[in-house]
C-alpha cells in the first residue's frame, strides 16, 4: 500500500509531466485525471487531491486577481495586463473585479504577492501607525 | 498644539508611501499550536507572520507549497481560511535598563502588572553567538556566595555552568542564591561608590514551571532585595510550546543587550530539560522527523546555539560578559541520557547535585568528584586560591579513606587524621538556602579550617564554631575582612594576621 508520501511524490511527478515549457498544458493535465480515474486503484483519491491542489496553487501564481472600487476603463486594464506580463512572463491571466470595500484605489493579487494600493489598506496602515 | 498636528502631519506622510509588495497566504490547517499556511511563496526561516487579530506566529517550516508557522497567541482566534502576511521582519524583544526588576512574558511583555516596560532598543531573539576573535579569556568570577562551588567549583564571567541533579536536590536554590549574592555584592559597591566594581545584572529563565513556584522564587527576591537587579522571564507549563520553546532565546538577547554595552550579566535557563520537551513537541507536530527518544535531530542545535551565546568579549568590543548557568533535571541520577550529555559536552562544566547527599544532610548536596570547572581558578581571586588550592585532592582522599574506614579496621594516626579533617570540610561546607556567604568570610574560614583550628572541633559543632568565628570577625576584626575583599590575596602579613585572629578567637569559644 502506497503511504502518504508516496503519493505526494507521484502526485508531483505527474503534475512535472503535465507541465510544457513551464506552464500547464490543459490537455494533458485532463488526460492524467483521466487515467486515474480510469485506473481504479487504491489511494488514487489520495493522488487526485493532491494532483488538485499542485494544479490549484499552480493556477494561483498563474493569476492575476485585480480588485478596484470603480470599474476600470479598457486602456488602464491593458496596461495592468502589461505590467503584470512584465513582472511575471507571458503566462500570467489577469481577473478583474469590482469590490466597493476598497473605497478607492487597486488591489491586485498574483499567487502570494499582493500589490495593495486601495485606500482602505491605506487607511488601515494610518490606523496602526496612529 | 503644534505639536501634535506635526506629529499627525508627519505619520500621513509615512502613510503616503509607494504601495510595497506584500507576502501573503490562506491558513490551510491548524490545531495544536502550529497552522500550515498555503502561498508566503517569499517567507524566510524563522520570520515574523501576521496572522490578524493581533496574533503573531514564527515560520519555521519552510516546504514546497507551505510554510509551517507556530503561534505566538491565542491560536483560538484564528480560522482556517484567514489570509496571513509575512513582516519581513525577525521576531524581537524589548532590552534594557528598563526591564530590570519586572516579570515579563517570552515576547517581553510585562506579567508584573507595573505598567509598560521602559526599553527604547529591541534584539533580535536568534542571532548569531560572538565569534572567536571577539572573546576573551574568562578572568573575572562570579562569587554565587555558596563556599563550595566558589571554594572548588569557580564560576568566571562569561563561562557556561550546568546545574544537572534529580528532582529536589536544590538546583534552583544555588541560582537564586547567586543572584541574591550578586544584588548585595551590587549594592555594598554602590553604597561604597566603588567605580572599579564592574555590577553582575542576573536574567532567570523559568521554562515549563508550576506557576506557583516561579511566585515562590519572586517572593524569595523581593524579601532579599535582589529583584532590582534582576530580570523574570517566565513561561509557565500553562505556556504554550512555542513561548516556551522561544524563552530562553528572548533572554539570551536581553542578556546580549548587557555584554554589547561593556557589562556583565548572568542568566540562568530553570530549566532546559523541559526546553527540549517543548521543542519536541513543536517539531512533531510540524511533521520533522524525529531521532532518539523522539527528539528531533537538531535537539544538540537548539542548546549549543543557545549555550554559545554566554561568552566574554574583548577590550576592544567592551569588555562585557553573558554568564550562562542552564539547568538539566536527570531521571535516577542517570547523566549518560540523552539531553544531560548534549548539554554536559556544550557547557565549560558542571555542578552535579545528588539525591543521596540531599538526604544525609549535606546542603548544598554537590558532588565533589563528579562536578568539575573547566575554567577552575583561573576566575579565583588569588586568595581563595592559596587557601582552598588542596581542597578538592583532600576531598577525593577523604572519600576514599571513608570506604576503607568503615571496615573497621584500626588506622594509623595519619590516616584518621585525613578522615577527621575531611569531615569538618563537609561540616564547614553545609550552607542554609538564601545565606550567601561574602568572599573574604568564606577564605577566612577555609583558612581556618586547612590551618587544623577545627580539629579538635567536634563535627556536630562545627558549625557553631564556624558561626561564632564569623561573628568575631565581622565585628571585632571588619578591617581584616576588608582588607582581604580590598588586597584580593593573602600575603604573609595578612595570613599572620588572620592565625591571630583565629587564635584569639579559640581561646575564648567553648
Amino acid at each position: 500500500m502506497k503511504t502518504t508520501r508516496q503519493i505526494k511524490r507521484e502526485a508531483k511527478r505527474l503534475f512535472r509531466f503535465c507541465l510544457v515549457n513551464g506552464l500547464l498544458d490543459e490537455a494533458r493535465t485532463r488526460q492524467v485525471v483521466q487515467r486515474i480515474i480510469d485506473a481504479k486503484r487504491r489511494g488514487g483519491l489520495a493522488l487526485l487531491s493532491d494532483f488538485q491542489r499542485l494544479v490549484k496553487l499552480d493556477s494561483a501564481r498563474h493569476t492575476a486577481k485585480v480588485e478596484s472600487a470603480m470599474p476600470l476603463p479598457d486602456d488602464l486594464r491593458v496596461s495592468v495586463q502589461t505590467g503584470l506580463a512584465r513582472t511575471y512572463g507571458l503566462g500570467i491571466h489577469a481577473s478583474f473585479a469590482q469590490n466597493p470595500e476598497l473605497i478607492g484605489g487597486m488591489r491586485i493579487k498574483v499567487g502570494s504577492d499582493v500589490y495593495d494600493g486601495s485606500v482602505r489598506a491605506r487607511l488601515a496602515e494610518l490606523e496602526k501607525n496612529f | 498644539m503644534t505639536d501634535l498636528l506635526q506629529e499627525i502631519e508627519v505619520q500621513i506622510a509615512g502613510a503616503k508611501a509607494a504601495t510595497a509588495k506584500q507576502n501573503v497566504g490562506v491558513i490551510r490547517e491548524i490545531g495544536d499550536g502550529v497552522a500550515r499556511i498555503e502561498g508566503l511563496a517569499d517567507a524566510m526561516l524563522n520570520e515574523m507572520i501576521d496572522l490578524g487579530h493581533g496574533i503573531t506566529g514564527l515560520a519555521l517550516n519552510l516546504d514546497e507549497t507551505e510554510v509551517g508557522v507556530i503561534i505566538l497567541g491565542d491560536y483560538t482566534q484564528l480560522h482556517e481560511e484567514d489570509e496571513v502576511r509575512a513582516t519581513g521582519r525577525l521576531l524581537q524583544v524589548p532590552v534594557g535598563k528598563g526591564l530590570l526588576g519586572r516579570v515579563v512574558n517570552t515576547l517581553g511583555e510585562p506579567l508584573d502588572g507595573k505598567g509598560p516596560i521602559k526599553s527604547d532598543v529591541t534584539y533580535p531573539v536568534e542571532k548569531i553567538a560572538p565569534g572567536i576573535i571577539r572573546r576573551s579569556p574568562v578572568r573575572q568570577p562570579v562569587q554565587t556566595g555558596i563556599m563550595a562551588i566558589d571554594a572548588m567549583i569557580p564560576i568566571g564571567r562569561g563561562q557556561r555552568e550546568l546545574i544537572i541533579g534529580d528532582r529536589s536536590t536544590g538546583k534552583t536554590t544555588i541560582c537564586t542564591d547567586t543572584i541574591i549574592n550578586q544584588a548585595r555584592l551590587n549594592k555594598a559597591a554602590e553604597a561604597a561608590e566603588d567605580k572599579e566594581y564592574r555590577p553582575l545584572y542576573c536574567i532567570y529563565v523559568a521554562i515549563g514551571q508550576k506557576q506557583s513556584s516561579i511566585a515562590q522564587i519572586i517572593a524569595v527576591l523581593e524579601k532579599t532585595n535582589a529583584m532590582p537587579y534582576t530580570i523574570v522571564l517566565a513561561s509557565p507549563a500553562s505556556d504554550s510550546a512555542a513561548n516556551q520553546y522561544l524563552a530562553p532565546f528572548a533572554g539570551a538577547a536581553m542578556g546580549e543587550w548587557f555584554m554589547d554595552h561593556g557589562m556583565d550579566a548572568l542568566i540562568i535557563y530553570d530549566d532546559l530539560s523541559k526546553h527540549a520537551v517543548a521543542y519536541r513537541q513543536i517539531s512533531l507536530v510540524l511533521k520533522r522527523p524525529s531521532g532518539r527518544e523522539a527528539y528531533p535531530g537538531d535537539v544538540f542545535y537548539l542548546h549549543s546555539r543557545l549555550l554559545e551565546r554566554a561568552a566574554r568579549v574583548g577590550e576592544k568590543y567592551g569588555n562585557g560578559s553573558l554568564t550562562a548557568l542552564p539547568i538539566i533535571e536527570t531521571k535516577a541520577g542517570d547523566v549518560s541520557a540523552y539531553i544531560p550529555t548534549n548539554v554536559i559536552s556544550i557547557t565549560d562544566g558542571q555542578i552535579y547535585l545528588e539525591t543521596d547527599l540531599f538526604y544525609q544532610g549535606v546542603r548544598p548536596a554537590i558532588s565533589v568528584g563528579l562536578s568539575v570547572s573547566r575554567v577552575g581558578s583561573a576566575a579565583q581571586v588569588k586568595a581563595m586560591k592559596q587557601v582552598a588550592g588542596q581542597l578538592k585532592g583532600d576531598l577525593a582522599q577523604f572519600r576514599e579513606l571513608a570506604a576503607f574506614a568503615q571496615f573497621g579496621s584500626e588506622l594509623d594516626p595519619k590516616t584518621q587524621a585525613q578522615i577527621d579533617r575531611g569531615k569538618r570540610i563537609i561540616e564547614l561546607f553545609k550552607q542554609p538556602q538564601h545565606s550567601p556567604i561574602p568572599t573574604e568570610v568564606q577564605i577566612a574560614m577555609i583558612g581556618a579550617v586547612q590551618q587544623g583550628y577545627m580539629d579538635d572541633v567536634p563535627v556536630d559543632r562545627v558549625k557553631d564554631f564556624q558561626a561564632g568565628l564569623t561573628e568575631f570577625l565581622t565585628t571585632r576584626k571588619i578591617e581584616l575582612l576588608r582588607r582581604i575583599a580590598r588586597e584580593k590575596a593573602l600575603s604573609e602579613a595578612l595570613t599572620a594576621e588572620l592565625k591571630a585572629a583565629a587564635d584569639q578567637f579559640r581561646q575564648t569559644w567553648k
